[in-house]
């Protein structure tokens, strides 16, 4: 099912001016309209995939193609392609540079070339999304770090992209402001939004994704539905990631008759309601 | 910082820029329109006690913020005060006291403080942010403006940047001595060079990443009862032309 791919790397290699390799025949695809999770070590090349997914590094080998076309990295197709596929990026402090909130969320609308109206709008929707509304006028170094990554995610939403990138997104929050985060990235997939981050935790991917990519060296290594993690204890190893602690309790507590086969729990709150509902006497 | 502060506490601050830099001109109108230092110190007056008791910028700072500025009108009213002169009658030099008598002096000093209270006023009610969007509508040119942007964004970054560092070294005893205080301070210098540079190149590919082809484009602030609070200072600048002017 070509159509459903909306973003596939085929072989893509590049390699940086200073001889650090940044993909070496790396394929993946995204389809549309589902959750994707990236994971990767430090240094696996998982940004440089996205700064070609954005069309901001142009592969030395292989293709990119976003709904089905090879990327065209002309001036107009570029702005088409950046249109599309918004990125944001690990560090807000790289991505913000207005002095105020609402200034910055207005900077990639006002870019694709809008009417000052309709920006107005989607800034303020934008903002609305992430909830930083109250926020608009205050200058961008005034903020915490959690605020600043929401201002960031805004400024790429108003740019109502169907591919939205974020590298890292979960890094240096706090409990409460993952679950936020979450919550808007949820909210975003449900108007429609193809979601890519990634993430150095495998027990997040595995509750939240759909599918799982993994990356080592610049390729990509293995791709797998999320609820087909277990089955893919091999690629993990490789990867040298642990299958989730949830994986193995749950392997345990079937083997010990406690719950039945067919269950599959995601997340750790889906065990424990399972196991409340279980009528197996724990003695 | 101090400024800053002010500049987004104060009670004016959903008042359109466009009003408080009306009513700043033309109280810098009525400073340099005012000819004797009497109605020059009135104008000053009236700035402040409309900045403190309208605005409610406290006094205490701004005072503070006043005071360096303060400190180099002194600086100029000395020289103003006496003049050396190489006397060639007895081959020596010799110290005037008020040449010209006090009326130079007081007339500076009176200006002066009319002025900056003028200055003071728009700063201590008006965050960056609105001034440049204000400056923007004037048609300032582009240029200005994003350098204007992008500096004031910098500075914090890289305040930001410049004080992490500094405590970082610190906390390995980089201060402990003058001559370790040296070397941090060389190595402070070096570093941010670099990180200025890393930064700057990530903050254009991130500008690319939205679209960006050079030019800058912001959205402009909205303001409600722009149209009232622009009649009020203008009404207001125009009290003190007149006063400065009535009273020559």
């Amino acid at each position: 099912m070509t159509t459903d791919v909306l973003l596939e790397f085929a072989d893509v290699a590049f390699r940086y001016p200073d001889g650090n390799a940044g993909l070496a025949g790396c394929s993946l695809t995204i389809a549309r309209g589902s959750r994707n999770a990236l994971i990767g070590a430090n240094g696996a090349g998982k940004t440089t995939l996205f700064q070609h997914a954005n069309g901001l590094l142009k592969p030395q080998q292989g293709v990119v193609r976003y709904a089905g076309q090879p990327v065209d990295y002309s001036r107009a197709g570029l702005r088409a392609l950046r249109g599309e596929v918004g990125l944001v990026f690990q560090n807000p402090d790289q991505q913000l540079f207005s002095a105020s909130v609402r200034e910055d969320v207005s900077f990639g609308p006002l870019n694709l070339g809008l009417d000052m109206a309709i920006v107005r709008e989607r800034v303020e929707q934008a903002l609305q999304a992430v909830s930083m509304a109250p926020f608009a006028d205050r200058p961008v170094h005034n903020l915490s770090f959690g605020q600043k990554k929401r201002v960031c995610i805004a400024g790429v939403l108003a740019m109502q992209p169907r591919l939205l990138i974020l590298d890292e997104p979960m890094a240096g929050l706090d409990h409460a402001m993952r679950a936020e985060l979450l919550a808007v990235l949820d909210g975003l997939h449900a108007q429609g939004i193809t979601l890519l981050l990634a993430t150095h935790d495998i027990d997040f991917a595995y509750r939240w994704a759909d599918r799982i990519h993994l990356m080592a060296g610049g390729r990509c290594t293995a791709a797998f539905d999320a609820a087909a993690l277990p089955d893919n204890a091999d690629a993990l190893a490789a990867a040298r990631l642990p299958m989730p602690g949830l994986v193995e309790l749950h392997r345990l507590l079937v083997a010990r008759k406690l719950l039945p086969t067919d269950s599959q729990p995601r997340a750790m709150g889906e065990l424990i309601s399972q196991l409340s509902a279980s009528e197996k006497d724990f003695q | 910082m101090l400024i800053e502060q002010c500049a987004y506490g104060n009670r004016w601050r959903r008042v359109t820029p466009a009003a408080k830099g009306l009513f700043s001109i033309g109280s810098l109108i009525a400073a340099f329109t005012a000819t004797q230092p009497a109605t020059a110190a009135l104008v000053a007056l009236l700035v402040v006690i409309t900045t403190v008791f309208g605005a409610g910028v406290p006094a205490a700072r701004f005072l503070r913020v006043a005071l360096p500025p303060l400190g180099f009108l002194l600086l100029g009213c000395l020289t103003l005060a006496y003049s050396l002169d190489v006397a060639p009658a007895n081959g020596g030099l010799a110290v005037h006291w008020l040449p010209a008598g006090w009326t130079p002096v007081l007339q500076l000093a009176a200006r002066s403080c009319a002025a900056l209270s003028a200055l003071l006023f728009l700063a201590l009610t008006t965050p960056l942010v609105d001034l440049i969007a204000l400056l923007r509508r004037l048609k300032l040119p582009e240029v200005l403006l994003e350098i204007m942007v992008l500096c004031y964004r910098m500075l914090f970054v890289f305040s930001e940047a410049l004080h992490d560092t500094r405590t970082a070294q610190a906390a390995r005893l980089g201060y402990a001595t003058p001559a370790l205080t040296l070397r941090s301070l060389g190595s402070l210098t070096a570093n941010l060079t670099l990180q200025i540079w890393q930064r700057a190149h990530d903050l254009n590919v991130a500008a690319q990443s939205r679209n960006n082809d050079g030019t800058f484009r912001f959205l402009e602030p909205a303001y409600a009862n722009s149209r009232r609070d622009i009649a009020v200072a203008g009404l207001g600048a125009s009290t003190l032309i007149l006063l400065a002017v009535t009273m020559r």
